[in-house]
Parts: C-alpha cells; sequence; structure tokens
C-alpha cells in the first residue's frame, strides 16, 4: 500500500521540563486534581 | 445586527478561507495532504485538537445548559486529563511508531483486514452522518435568531470550510483552526468579561455567585453512584474517562491530529496540552452561562427563546390564555428581581426562601408556555437550550462585539467541520480506495483523489444538514448512532494493545456482541449515556478474550506478525 511509510522512525526529541515522560504524566495528574478540588471548593464556597 | 457586525463576520470569513488557503499551500503527496507532512509542532496540534471538539454547538448549547440547569455538565470533561496521559502512554506510541494513516489501519496489522474495514466503516457511518448534524445546528440557531435564511447559512458556513479544507488538506485545517481557536478564546474573554461588567451597580460577582449558588446553578460534584443520574462526579471520572479515550484513542478526526505531529514527543505533548486546558476553558465557558443567568434577572427575559416557536404561539394560541400566563410571567419575574435583591442585601433564610419560591413560580410559569408550544406542535418535545445565548448576545452585547461573537459561533462549527471532512476523506481514501479500487498510482493523481473525497464529504454534510429539517427526530438518532458503537470500537484498540494474544476472531466478534450489548442497555435501561462507553469496552474486552481462549492457535506467521505489531 503506498501510504505506507518503510521504517518507523525513532522519538530522540529531549523530553521538555521534567526531563523524564512518567513525571510529566504524573505533573498532569497532580494538576487535574488540583484543578478538580478547587472546582469543589468553588462550587461549595459561601459567597 | 449592526453593520459594524456585518463588518467583523466578513473580514473573519474572508481572512479565515485566505488564511486557509495561504497555510495549505505546497501539498505534493497524499502524505503532504491528510497528514500535514508529519512536519506540525505540539502547540499548533494542540489547539486543532482542542478546536476539533469544541464544535458551534458546545460552545451556544453549554452556555445554554448552565443557564438552565447549571454547571455539573463540567463532569463531563473531568475524566479527559486521565484519558490523555493513558492515551500517551498506549495508543499514541503504537499510532507513532506504526506511521499509519488512520487508527483502523493499525487493526489490520494486529489483527485482520476485516477488523479495519468494519471499525473504519463504522467511523464513517457515524461521523459521515453526525457532520451533518454538526452543521445544521448551529445554521438553525442563527438562521432562527438572526432571520436569516437557513440553507444559505448552512452553505455560508458548510461552503467556506470545504473551499479551504479541498485545497489545504491538513495543514490548513491545523493552520486555520490555530486561527479559529484564538478566537474562540478571545471571545469566551469578552463574553465573560461583558457578562461581569453587565451586573447591576452595586451587585458584585461575588453576590451574582451567590445568586448563582441558592439557585442551585454552581452544584457540579454530585457524588451519586446512582448510574441513571446524569453528570456525576463518577459518570464524568470513569464514563468521561471511557468517552475521552474512546474520542481521542480512536475517532479519525482526532487521531489524524495527533499524527500530524513532527515527532512523538510533539504528538504527546499536543494531547498533555489538551489535558491541562479543557476543564478550565469549559469552567470559563459555563460561568459565562451562569453569568447570563444572573444578568437575566435584572433584565426582561422572553417567555420562549425561540422566535419562531414563540410567533407560532401567539398566532396559535388562545389569545387570552396566553396573555395570562405572559402576565403570570412578567409578575413572577418582578417578583424573583426583588426577592434576589433583598436576599443579597440581607443574606436570612426567610429572604432565600422567598427568592426561591419567586423562581419555582417564574419556572411554572414558563412551564406553562411550553406545554402550550409542545401541544401546538402535536406534543413535539419543546427544547430552547440553544437558543439562550445566542439571544443574549443579539440583544445586549455592544456594537461590533456581537459580530466577533457571532464569528466565534462560525469558528467554532468551521473548525470541527474541517476536521471532519479531512478525516472522512482520509479514511475513505486510504482504508477502502487504496485496498479496494487502486493501490498504486502516481501522487499527483493520488492527491486529486483525495481532494474529490474531501468535496465529496462536504457536499454529502451540506445535504444532510438541508434535508435535517425534515428528518426530524431521525437527527436524534443519528447522535445516538455514534453513542452505540464508540465505546465498541475502544475495546478493540484496548484488546489490541493491552493483550498481545488477543485474536482476530475474538476482536471481531466482541466487537459485534459489545455494540449488541450497549444497544440493549440504551434500549431497556435508564442508564446515563455516559456509562455506555464503560459497557462497550468492557464488553468487547471481555468476550474477545473468552473467544480467544477457545479459538484454534493463529499460524506461527500470524503470531510473530501480532506480536510485533502490538
Amino acid at each position: 500500500m503506498s501510504a505506507k511509510a518503510p521504517s518507523p522512525p525513532a522519538d530522540d526529541e529531549r523530553v521538555p521540563v521534567f526531563g523524564t515522560w512518567p513525571r510529566i504524566y504524573a505533573a498532569v495528574i497532580v494538576c487535574a486534581l488540583a484543578v478538580m478540588a478547587l472546582v469543589a471548593v468553588f462550587s461549595a464556597f459561601p459567597y | 445586527m449592526s453593520a459594524l457586525d456585518w463588518v467583523v463576520l466578513l473580514v473573519y470569513l474572508v481572512a479565515v478561507v485566505a488564511f486557509g488557503f495561504w497555510s495549505g499551500r505546497g501539498n505534493r503527496r497524499i502524505e503532504d495532504f491528510f497528514l500535514a507532512g508529519r512536519q506540525m509542532r505540539w502547540w499548533a496540534v494542540g489547539l486543532s485538537v482542542m478546536a476539533t471538539q469544541i464544535s458551534a454547538i458546545t460552545f451556544i448549547g453549554t452556555t445554554g445548559q448552565a443557564y438552565t440547569d447549571g454547571m455539573r455538565f463540567l463532569v463531563f470533561y473531568f475524566g479527559l486529563p486521565f484519558a490523555m496521559v493513558i492515551l500517551c502512554v498506549t495508543m499514541v506510541p503504537f499510532f507513532y511508531r506504526a506511521r499509519v494513516f488512520t487508527a483502523y489501519e493499525y487493526l489490520e496489522r494486529r489483527f485482520d483486514s476485516r477488523t479495519r474495514t468494519l471499525t473504519s466503516l463504522l467511523f464513517l457511518l457515524s461521523r459521515g452522518l453526525s457532520v451533518g448534524v454538526t452543521l445544521y445546528a448551529p445554521s438553525l440557531v442563527l438562521s432562527v435568531i438572526l432571520g436569516w435564511s437557513e440553507p444559505a447559512t448552512i452553505l455560508l458556513m458548510g461552503g467556506s470550510t470545504i473551499v479551504y479544507v479541498v485545497y489545504g488538506g491538513n495543514k490548513s485545517v491545523i493552520w486555520t483552526d490555530v486561527v479559529q481557536m484564538a478566537i474562540i478564546w478571545i471571545g469566551i474573554f469578552l463574553c465573560f468579561g461583558v457578562a461581569v461588567a453587565q451586573l447591576p451597580p452595586g451587585f458584585g460577582l461575588r453576590d451574582a455567585l451567590a445568586l448563582a449558588q441558592t439557585s442551585g446553578r454552581l452544584k457540579i460534584m454530585d457524588t451519586s453512584r446512582s448510574l441513571t443520574t446524569p453528570y456525576t462526579l463518577w459518570s464524568g471520572l470513569i464514563g468521561g474517562l471511557f468517552l475521552m479515550l474512546s474520542y481521542f484513542g480512536c475517532d479519525q478526526s482526532q487521531v489524524q491530529r495527533y499524527l500530524s505531529g513532527s515527532s512523538l514527543t510533539q504528538s504527546r505533548l499536543s494531547l498533555l496540552f489538551n489535558a491541562f486546558l479543557k476543564v478550565p476553558m469549559q469552567f470559563l465557558i459555563l460561568l459565562t452561562g451562569v453569568l447570563v443567568f444572573v444578568f437575566y434577572h435584572f433584565h426582561p427575559a422572553p417567555l420562549l427563546w425561540n422566535p419562531v416557536e414563540m410567533r407560532k404561539l401567539e398566532s396559535q394560541a388562545p389569545a387570552a390564555e396566553l396573555a395570562a400566563v405572559h402576565q403570570r410571567y412578567v409578575a413572577a419575574a418582578a417578583r424573583r428581581q426583588g426577592s434576589a435583591e433583598a436576599w443579597v442585601r440581607s443574606r436570612t433564610p426567610e429572604a432565600q426562601a422567598a427568592y426561591q419560591a419567586a423562581a419555582a413560580e417564574l419556572g411554572a410559569a414558563r412551564g406553562q408556555a411550553v406545554k402550550m408550544v409542545e401541544a401546538i406542535n402535536h406534543g413535539a418535545r419543546y427544547n430552547d437550550t440553544n437558543y439562550i445565548f445566542p439571544s443574549y448576545i443579539l440583544a445586549h452585547l455592544p456594537r461590533g462585539l456581537a459580530g466577533l461573537v457571532i464569528a466565534v459561533i462560525f469558528a467554532a462549527a468551521m473548525s470541527t467541520l474541517s476536521g471532519e471532512f479531512n478525516s472522512l476523506a482520509t479514511a475513505t481514501m486510504v482504508d477502502f480506495y487504496q485496498r479496494f479500487v487502486s493501490s498504486s498510482g502516481s501522487d499527483a493523481r493520488e492527491l486529486l483523489i483525495s481532494r474529490l473525497f474531501t468535496a465529496l464529504w462536504g457536499g454529502f454534510a451540506c445535504l444532510v444538514a438541508l434535508r435535517a429539517g425534515q428528518l426530524g427526530s431521525a437527527i436524534e438518532v443519528v447522535n445516538r448512532f455514534g453513542s452505540y458503537f464508540y465505546g465498541s470500537i475502544l475495546g478493540v484498540f484496548l484488546l489490541a494493545v493491552l493483550t498481545p494474544r488477543a485474536a482476530a476472531r475474538g476482536a471481531f466478534y466482541g466487537l459485534m456482541i459489545g455494540m449488541a450489548a450497549v444497544f440493549a442497555v440504551s434500549r431497556y435501561t435508564a442508564i446515563h449515556f455516559l456509562w455506555y462507553n464503560v459497557v462497550g469496552a468492557v464488553t468487547v474486552f471481555v468476550v474477545g478474550l473468552v473467544i480467544t481462549a477457545f479459538s484454534p492457535d493463529p499460524p506461527a506467521a500470524r503470531r510473530s506478525q501480532a506480536r510485533a505489531a502490538a
């Protein structure tokens, strides 16, 4: 099939900011949980 | 719309089409046309992913939903950040390293050709039909609110998108999405700012939030474990997670965006960018809707938001009955305004009870009008949620700004349509034409056919949108159609990626049984739709493994091929 390139590419880009992917994923999850906690506070705050 | 609003809208349309042409030049092969030559940076792909997801009806419907129902719809997006991380770990590396054009192409390498054909066909059927609804829904709202011709609105929105996508392919899609997403962000901030600025004198943001809270509009975290209650925390986290995994991991309209990244790192970053921004963006859109709700405490709101239905009510309902309902509604609105002001000043439980009673009376008066219009329409359900925000824009936004927000609605619609036209053409070309019609051809010829498929899908979407008015409840069927197999397709991909032993037979029949299970759940239970994807994915995964366990071993060559793909 002409739509396929022959060889898989190497991904040699440096992982940005946190240096490793597991650290980046952990940061995303912590950030998501923090946003949800803020949303819960926003929702229940006695205005 | 004022002349200035028209100028703003026309400048947007001309500029975006011109930019689409300029950014899409230089396509020589179908890899350029469908995957932007795999040269895109993460921020451009990330904005394109975001723009493809936010359709016009999401923008105007979400604000309307916040007005009528509050902000609990936000939990719909709670599973998204986790889905993005899971996809970055699992699917994205597989797709990227396999150098595929479509997500379904990967399934042929891992399982067999019929699994690829079936999943791609399901994508074409559901996305092909829903793209027409994506075009029809905002066109209908704009034509009703602005008094435009509905076919002209459809052709203007659809036609201008087709023009630049046919010429520039995915490069045009991504770069115009970047511009359109910037316009959408500007529009969201402006709407929010104007809604805050239009609060009555002496009535601050904190008072507005207090009023919204006492009317239940700020309730987001519903921890009910009921599967039938819409938008609970658990349905958002678990059901939303599976929905987002299905949409971003198995739907070609999204997969194609991040396959255009210049490296695996760029593709991953584009998804993580969305993981950070999506929930705050939806929060802001919903909060704008809540502020519009507060705004209409102090400004007269129409009895019905759909002006066409309102005119129908005025001409066909008994005049005395309608006048009585209208009088009741106006009196209740005045009482609600007074009690809201009193409650904000005193914050006593008595004042709160008086406000809530006045709000309930207002709701009852409107409910009476809704019943009347439903009786005129022979019992057809009346819902005007999508008309609230456009009505507010037109009636209360300053000149020029209203035109900009109408341009935002156009941008949201066009950014979704462009990605969908492009992905439908890709699946047609790569999963069907190249396999069943002609696998060899010059680059120029393949490019020409790819453009032709893009134009055909664009034309088909316009045709569906033009006919949608006569389809009636069929539109709802089309919208539900995708939800029957979204989770099931995810189940096939989970089998492919997580279980090296899973066989093609298990994936194929598991998919069939998964779809049947989702259909049965939707038909015979009241379980909320956010759980359908969980049902589909889990059924396919379990059934696929069971069938694999009872299947004869595949030939050694097939086993090693599957292991290599997994």
